[in-house]
């Protein structure tokens, strides 16, 4: 039995609450299938970025950009860990430099896509009437932008002025964030109604404050998980637009051109070392972003039990 | 003493204050729209030609049912409703077309408690920083001295030093109220607008924050514009009251007079309505017929007089102004 001092202890002890955040996070690291995904994909992550010093001790030819007439498609083996390809290029390498570029397209082109989303959306949903509408057709024209017309185009017109790689980022960034603006202008809606909104105004905060400092907090949420499914396509998207040879630039390894050359009948069927390794890597990220994803709405999701 | 006496001294020495706030024809409509191009159609007429003052230190209390505009008058006040038409002195100061900057600067000498403590906080702030917010927004402080003036305040609210380090969610409906007074507080505001703060806790809890209200008002020398549908609470409050009806005020008076000599027929059927907690005195209940206009489309004349039992032909011709019918008693209405 606990003595009158111990329970006196035990109400002083928590002094400070746990903030919604800190309550999400807790709920996070029980699930388990999003905590392997996390780190399957901190894994990845670490790996791709480590590709320059760990080259040199994957394969006996580490560059992964000069062509090799003598040691084209080898399948799999000591020296090779998995196989090279038609160019006489290490697979295992090229896994890892192209790793890098999928990544950071997927990642870099997501900032862009709900920075510009969760800007142009808060700002609408917050002020209404007429900004509201003009913002709101503004994206409704983006939106019925054709989107791989625009792509190939606009990649054909910039290639040359910017790096190949920073075109593609760029081109779908700006085409892609008005499904994240409609999102957050109806998050923002819902949540402006509230009366803690007024009650910010009428302390003194500015609306830009507002925004913030208590709206966007509210609908953070939403953003994470939505963020982190858009990643997922924007992998996908990298690789669909690289196998079509619309993407990144052929030289540069990514995942979707290492796809592309599965385009010939005889890799397809006869070499399947140079295909499969990007292809079972690709589809194990997207994986496990979707499962990180998922846990991120039931953790930040405070009706869920789970 | 007698309490009597004392609340007569303190209505006598109230009269000598100086007028904080004074509100001119004050009307708020909400344009309709409608239509692809979002014509104007008409207006809601939530706010329509109010006028009325509050002097310093003194609980002025609005009454009225649900939709007549009590809760847009005191959103207006503030500037979190746009006024269409008249005029906002504060402190002798017009505050009706200020905007920007300038309306920031003003707000801070008043400040607002809202109705429903589950909205009113924002679930992601910590309770320290909620209190903290409208100081920082004006003053650059520092932290530790903040910190210890913020638990002080909370003490002084009635709740305990460690809700500093809380979330809102953590509080019962009670509790939460304190916190939306500390917040209105921490400013050292001149005039706080109570839009119903209780009307959404239990019976219980209400009385205490009401006490809660009081007390503050001694100490702080507030002046309260206390909004509510339950006239047992506004009784408890206010100094005076005003009666609202379809975005009207059709009478004010002071707390004593409206309820023992109610003069305008509204008044009258709504002081009738409260139960009588003594079964043996019967009271006569006038029960009103038909239900309150729209606000869109308000009846000529007076706007009462669709459902008034003393209504005659004037009525619907022409909308009587208030006066005063007797020392400090204003009616609107053709019967005085």
């Amino acid at each position: 039995m606990a003595s009158p001092s111990t329970t006196i202890e035990q109400q002083k002890k928590p002094e400070r609450s746990l903030s919604p955040w800190q309550i999400a996070r807790k709920k996070y690291m029980k699930n388990k299938l999003a905590m392997i995904s996390t780190m399957f994909l901190v894994f990845v992550t670490i790996m791709t970025l480590l590709a320059p010093f760990l080259a040199p001790y994957l394969s006996p030819i580490p560059d992964i950009s000069k062509v090799n007439i003598s040691s084209m498609n080898i399948p799999p083996n000591s020296d090779h860990y998995l196989g090279t390809d038609k160019a006489g290029r290490d697979v295992l390498t090229r896994l890892f430099y192209g790793g890098r570029i999928s990544l950071l397209v997927g990642f870099s082109a997501t900032l862009m896509v709900i920075t510009l989303g969760t800007l142009v959306g808060s700002i609408a949903g917050f002020f209404g009437g007429f900004v509201d509408n003009i913002l709101m057709r503004f994206t409704d024209l983006v939106l019925n932008f054709p989107f791989l017309v625009f792509v190939i185009v606009l990649n054909t017109i910039l290639y040359g002025i910017i790096d190949g790689l920073w075109v593609l980022i760029i081109v779908i960034g700006v085409l892609s964030w008005g499904g994240v603006a409609r999102l957050v202008r109806s998050k923002v809606l819902a949540e402006k109604e509230n009366e803690y909104i007024l009650a910010a105004l009428s302390i003194g905060c500015s609306p830009a404050k507002v925004i913030r400092k208590h709206l966007l907090p509210n609908v953070l949420s939403t953003i994470i998980v939505q963020a982190t499914l858009i990643f997922a396509s924007m992998i996908v998207v990298e690789s669909a637009l690289s196998y079509l040879g619309f993407g990144v630039p052929q030289a540069t390894p990514s995942w979707g051109n290492m796809l592309s050359s599965a385009n010939e009948p005889d890799v397809l069927q006869g070499k399947p070392w140079i295909w499969m390794p990007p292809a079972i890597v690709l589809t194990l990220t997207i994986l496990s972003v979707n499962f990180i994803g998922e846990g991120l709405k039931d953790a930040l999701n405070p009706k869920s039990l789970r | 003493m007698t309490t009597r006496d004392f609340v007569q001294e303190r209505i006598d020495s109230l009269e000598e204050r100086e007028v904080l706030l004074d509100v001119q024809n004050l009307k708020t409509y909400y344009p309709v729209t409608g239509g692809f191009f979002k014509r104007v159609l008409g207006h809601v007429k939530a706010v329509d030609d109010i006028s009325f003052t509050i002097r310093r230190g003194e609980t002025l209390g609005l009454v009225g049912e649900s939709g007549c505009g009590k809760s847009t008058t005191g959103r207006t006040i503030l500037r979190l409703a746009k006024p269409t038409d008249g005029k906002i002195l504060f402190n002798g100061k017009d505050i009706t077309k200020v905007s920007g900057k300038k309306l920031q600067q003003a707000r801070r000498d008043f400040q607002m408690v809202f109705q429903d403590p589950y909205a009113s906080l924002n679930p992601m702030q910590m309770v320290g920083d909620i209190i903290a917010e409208p100081i920082l927004n004006y003053e650059k402080r520092n932290k530790k001295e903040l910190e210890k003036e913020i638990k002080a305040l909370l003490t002084r609210v009635g709740l305990p030093e460690e809700a500093y380090y809380k979330y809102a969610h953590e509080f019962s409906g009670g509790q939460r109220q304190r916190i939306g007074i500390a917040r209105a507080l921490a400013l050292n505001p001149k005039l706080i607008i109570a839009d119903e703060p209780v009307s959404a806790l239990d019976v219980s809890v209400q009385s205490q924050v009401l006490n809660l209200l009081k007390e503050l008002q001694e100490e702080f020398d507030l002046t309260y514009l206390f909004i509510a549908h339950d006239l047992s609470v506004v009784k408890h409050m206010s100094d005076r009251i005003g009666v609202m009806y379809l975005g009207n005020l059709v009478e004010v008076a002071s707390n004593k007079d409206l309820y023992r000599e109610p003069l305008h027929p509204y008044t009258q059927a709504l002081i009738s309505a409260i139960p009588e907690p003594n079964t043996e005195i019967r009271k006569e209940r006038i029960v009103l017929q038909g239900d309150v206009p729209s606000p869109q489309n308000p009846p000529t004349g007076c706007p009462f007089h669709t459902r008034c039992p003393m209504a005659m032909e004037v009525c619907s011709q022409k909308k009587p102004p208030l006066k005063e019918v007797r020392p400090g008693h204003h009616v609107a209405c053709v019967l005085y």
